[in-house]
């Protein structure tokens, strides 16, 4: 009938109207890719830096002294860290801005402000924690405190997007605690957490809502 | 299925002004130009449909200040959102009343 039609198209037009208002819909799968991508070079780069900080100190250097080399290590880190957080933000805002343009929806909306917001203060909160712990700590806790901190962000941030992002937060809290519970893998479980599970959301995202 | 007909709220037969609705159940409130990103229309068209639903009651507006600039942000009254909710029901049972 005629008018059952036109009801059920009311109901759609409501059910899309109240999405679009409250969740960030454009949030591309390949984001997660990518960022996974990044994760997994930052990590190699991280792991070469260390080990070849530690050659030269035990080696070949002299002349250096054991402090300078040491704070020559952490400024490449911190670069390095640097380096995948910008080229992972920047890939992640391209792909949803990609995204939004060809479903014919905005990028700046209120609901994007509301999960940038979410997202960014348990983000915010870790990455001043383990700036202001530089040094002090171990590699694994550090490791473990990004998995952590970036978990509670996601699972804070799923009420404002795909409802996946929760589930993804959980399991990087997981990896983050797995981390500290068993010792002397932390590389693995980084380059898990950040790397595998990113690229395996952003799959599954993909050709989930392609 | 004439009673329900009947019954269905006529401040809702408009899809724009149901846009406006479905926006202002879920956020406190909204401003103009939220609004009309949401739901894609002129802003004459959408003026016209807001001043329809605060007539009914169903909306509140509050005009004030941000950095200077005029804002006019608009939210659901307690009469609104019950409009809403029953207009939703009545909906809901055409449907599966086929």
């Amino acid at each position: 009938m005629e008018k059952t039609s036109q009801h059920l198209e009311d109901l759609k037009t409501i059910k899309s109207i109240m999405e679009q208002s409250s969740r960030f819909l454009s949030l591309s799968g390949l984001s997660g890719i990518s960022a996974g991508l990044f994760a997994i070079a930052g990590a190699i780069a991280a792991r070469l830096i260390i080990k070849g900080s530690v050659t030269n100190a035990w080696g070949y250097s002299k002349a250096i002294s054991q402090t300078e080399s040491e704070g020559n290590t952490i400024a490449l880190l911190l670069l390095t860290a640097g380096l995948v957080l910008v080229l992972a933000v920047s890939s992640a805002l391209f792909f949803s801005y990609r995204k939004a343009r060809k479903s014919g929806q905005k990028i700046w909306t209120p609901a994007s402000k509301r999960l940038i917001i979410n997202l960014s203060i348990p983000l915010a909160a870790g990455g001043l924690f383990i700036l202001l712990t530089l040094g002090q700590l171990p590699g694994s806790i550090i490791a473990a405190a990004t998995l952590i901190f970036y978990g509670l962000a996601l699972v804070n941030a799923g009420k404002f997007t795909f409802g996946e992002i929760y589930w993804l937060g959980i399991m990087e809290i997981v990896t983050g605690l797995l981390c500290l519970a068993i010792p002397g893998y932390a590389f693995v479980f980084w380059v898990s957490g950040f790397g595998i599970l990113h690229m395996g959301y952003g799959t599954f995202m993909y050709f989930r809502y392609r | 299925m004439k009673d329900i007909l009947a019954n269905l709220d006529k401040a809702f037969e408009s899809r724009i002004r149901l846009g406006i609705m479905s926006v202002l159940m879920i956020n406190d409130s909204a401003d103009f130009i939220t609004l009309r990103e949401l739901i894609d229309v002129s802003d004459g068209n959408l003026a016209s449909h807001l001043r329809t639903l605060e007539e009914a009651g169903y909306i509140s507006i509050e005009k004030r200040f941000i950095n200077k600039k005029p804002n006019t942000s608009y939210s659901a009254t307690p009469k609104g959102s019950e409009a809403f909710r029953n207009h939703l029901a009545n909906l809901e049972k055409l449907i599966y009343r086929q």
